[in-house]
């Protein structure tokens, strides 16, 4: 019989730093809530936007100021999946997937993914690239 | 765990210490992943750990003069210790003008002409001009009368300076903090000259005089000082009253000075007369003909201003020095400043010398573009001196003599791992050229340390397998042409014997009286058993060689050689002529120790350009001879000199 792996938890700091009502202590954040949050920052990220690790995030933000056709959409996969490879080791599988909304100047990316050595169901999540102004 | 390391100031460091403090001391976990919201937080606290440090380190190697590496930084704690750094120099060329035609002779004539300061030539060199001004009027010697012409002589020659002179005026304000600074950083400060008047005066006003320190300035001394500020560019500075006189308000300060290129402008051996002259009455003058000038010299002695490092050498020699000249290395660091084209100096005291000169120095400079300082030079340097002089000391300043120091090398090279051996020749020969270049060699006192070039030789390329060098010394002999003379060429370094002579080889000459090329060798005193006879002396013959190539001796003992002083004695001899060019012979010998010293005056030179390099296939590293028989016979080299009698 194979060998089951469970993976250690995981427990990250939340940004929104509002504390317990109860409790008073600082959210946290566990297991997938974490790794979907990290997957998140490293998405959104801009290269060069961290300290001496310049190569970190991703480009696609750019893209918006391309002409969208089928290149930019395999331009954002490739810069998610390759991002998310190098830089989060917890997950696996990583699928991308850009609707154009070229009325509304927008592009809608959902990227899901699996996270390594759990039960879970493949987590995902969407975020909105359109121009701040 | 506790956080106890501070060593590190490296961000990635820094971060690895917070992930190991936070590992053993929270609950967190997620910091380890790029992604987290952890990671962002111990990237924001190791980049301003990191800065902190960065700043900290920064502000700490700024404070001392020894770390510090910021210009301004250095030139504020150089201050501290009363050093001011030297300016950009000037080229100087000097000329001397020919007679200017004033016209026909009558009342009007002037009684003197004026050259103005100002622009007074155009000098120029490889297609490239320069302004040359100057930096004073010059006065005309005297108005003569020839034919009823006049003509204004000037008899002095003119030093004129690379440059454009120009000219500030400040007005005292003593209501505010005013600072009187020079706006170009280019400015060569010894063509500055501050004349401090009333508003509205037409002279210039009464001319201050520079000085770099307060000793002996009274309340009414009309003195400034000067200090580098931000930018290299000057400041001026006034008395307050009590050391030098100090300004009042309303006064006018008119600053003239020259904005110079720097060492760009040395070189220009040719000038054009653009100078503007002035008559007795004040009103300009120009002449009918056109004014011819000579050159006297070609501009020389530009140089930028003073770097860090030299800054960093001198400002504590110069304050451990104050002000006076005892110590040899009192002497270094004041002459380095008042004659700022010095790259190295050398003081001997006389009670060093042989036979002891008391009361005397002996002075020898390198300057930094040449090899001799010219009499003009000297004459400057020991009077700016005697400033500094204890009383009862003789300062000498001597020609340099410089100790060439020669290899001949036969490199082993594995034939499978070069490309090329004229290749590999011409890297070994770059690698030496930058050594020659090495500061630790060429300069007095320097030695020249034989391993380290075996060593450097053989790490020029992997396929060198070894390599044999022999070294030689060699001085110049500068021949007086038919004159009778004595030399002495000290070495400085013991000689290596060989019992057979041949240790001591020259250059061709000839002597008058005689015909043919003449060489010098040497011959070891013996014992009658003809041995060594211990006493390390010689005698130094002149010989020749006749058609048949074997030698006859000219002058059997022409002189004496001191093989443990490293010493050659010529008696009386005269020589009409030298194979060499510039009257010289060379003169070579064998040291005993491969690693040679600058002794005392001697200026240690590693002279590639009469250096040979051999290059040698090893024929054992390569795989062509295995028993050693090939290279024994064919590729064997002696460690030993050649018992050739003439210098090649």
């Amino acid at each position: 019989m194979a060998i089951q792996r469970k993976s250690r938890s995981f427990k990250d700091i939340s940004f929104s730093f509002s504390p317990h009502p109860v409790t008073k202590d600082l959210p946290v954040l566990i297991n997938e809530r974490a790794i979907v949050r990290s997957v998140r920052n490293l998405v959104e990220t801009i290269p060069t936007e961290r300290f001496f690790n310049p190569l970190l995030g991703t480009d696609i933000r750019d893209s918006l100021f391309e002409n969208f056709s089928r290149s930019t959409v395999t331009i954002i996969e490739d810069q998610i999946r390759n991002t998310l490879d190098i830089f989060e080791p917890r997950v696996n599988n990583v699928n991308v997937q850009v609707t154009a909304r070229p009325n509304d100047n927008n592009l809608d990316v959902l990227v899901f993914f699996n996270i390594k050595g759990t039960d879970l169901p493949p987590q995902n999540f969407s975020f909105m690239l359109e121009p701040t102004r | 765990m506790p956080f106890t390391q501070f060593t590190s100031f490296d961000f990635d460091d820094i971060k690895v210490q917070i992930k190991n403090f936070l590992r053993s001391n929270s609950n967190f976990d997620g910091f380890d992943f790029e992604g987290s919201n952890f990671s962002v937080l111990i990237d924001t606290l190791a980049y301003n750990t990191y800065i902190n440090a960065f700043n900290a380190n920064l502000v700490a190697n700024e404070a001392y003069l020894d770390s510090a590496i910021v210009r301004e930084n250095v030139v504020s704690l150089a201050r501290n210790i009363g050093y001011v750094p030297r300016s950009r120099k000037a080229a100087v060329a000097t000329i001397k003008l020919d007679d200017i035609d004033l016209g026909t002779t009558n009342d009007n004539t002037t009684k003197f002409l004026k050259l103005r300061a100002g622009l007074v030539c155009i000098g120029s060199v490889e297609n490239t001009t320069f302004r040359f001004s100057l930096p004073e009027d010059i006065t005309s010697s005297r108005i003569v009368d020839i034919g009823g012409n006049s003509f204004a002589q000037f008899d002095d020659e003119i030093s004129i300076f690379e440059g454009t002179y120009l000219t500030r005026t400040y007005l005292v304000d003593a209501s505010i903090d005013q600072r009187y600074i020079i706006d170009s950083p280019d400015i060569d400060t010894s063509t500055l000259r501050v004349y401090v008047g009333a508003q509205g005066e037409t002279s210039l006003g009464r001319k201050y005089s520079q000085v770099d320190n307060i000793l002996s300035l009274s309340k009414t001394s009309e003195i400034y000082l000067g200090q580098e500020v931000q930018d290299e560019k000057f400041e001026i500075l006034f008395g307050d009253g009590l050391f030098g006189k100090a300004l009042e308000n309303g006064q006018r300060i008119i600053a003239t000075y020259i904005v110079t290129e720097g060492k760009d402008g040395n070189g220009p051996s040719e000038f054009d007369f653009q100078g503007t002259f002035s008559k007795d009455d004040g009103t300009f003058f120009t002449p009918s003909d056109t004014v011819t000038i000579t050159t006297v010299s070609n501009a020389t002695d530009g140089a930028d201003v003073e770097n860090v490092s030299s800054i960093k050498y001198f400002a504590p020699r110069l304050y451990s020095a104050q002000y006076r000249a005892v110590t040899p290395r009192d002497y270094e660091a004041i002459i380095g400043n008042i004659f700022p084209r010095t790259e190295s100096v050398s003081v001997v005291g006389g009670e060093e010398l042989d036979p002891p000169q008391f009361g005397k120095v002996q002075i020898s400079i390198k300057p930094k573009n040449g090899t001799f300082v010219s009499d003009f030079d000297k004459t400057i340097i020991k009077n700016k001196l005697k400033n500094f002089a204890v009383a009862g000391i003789d300062n000498e300043i001597v020609d340099l003599k410089i100790l060439y120091i020669e290899i001949d090398t036969n490199v082993y090279y594995n034939p499978a791992q070069i490309a090329s051996s004229l290749d590999l020749k011409s890297d070994i020969m770059t690698a030496l050229n930058l050594y020659s270049n090495n500061v630790e060699i060429n300069k007095f006192g320097g030695r020249f340390k034989y391993s380290k070039l075996s060593q450097l030789i053989d790490r020029v390329n992997d396929g060198i397998t070894s390599n044999i060098t022999r070294v030689k010394i060699r001085r110049d002999l500068k021949a007086l042409l038919n004159q009778f003379a004595q030399y002495e060429l000290c070495f400085g370094n013991r000689f290596h014997i060989n019992p057979a002579g041949y240790n001591i080889k020259s250059t061709g000459f000839t002597l008058s009286g005689t015909t043919g090329t003449v060489f010098l060798t040497d011959v070891p005193n013996k014992d009658s058993a003809g041995n060594l006879d211990g006493s390390n002396k010689g005698t130094i013959s002149v010989v020749t060689r006749n058609e048949k190539d074997q030698q006859i001796v000219v002058i059997k003992e022409a002189g004496g050689v001191d093989y443990l002083k490293g010493e050659i004695l010529l008696n009386t001899i005269n020589i009409s002529s030298t194979a060499a060019d510039n009257n010289l012979i060379e003169v070579q010998a064998f040291p005993e120790s491969n690693d040679v010293v600058g002794l005392k005056d001697l200026f240690v030179k590693f002279d590639v350009s009469n250096s040979s390099i051999n290059m040698l296939k090893d024929v054992i590293a390569s795989g062509e001879d295995v028993s050693g028989v090939v290279f024994t016979r064919d590729y064997y080299t002696s460690s030993y000199s050649n018992g050739v009698l003439e210098r090649k």
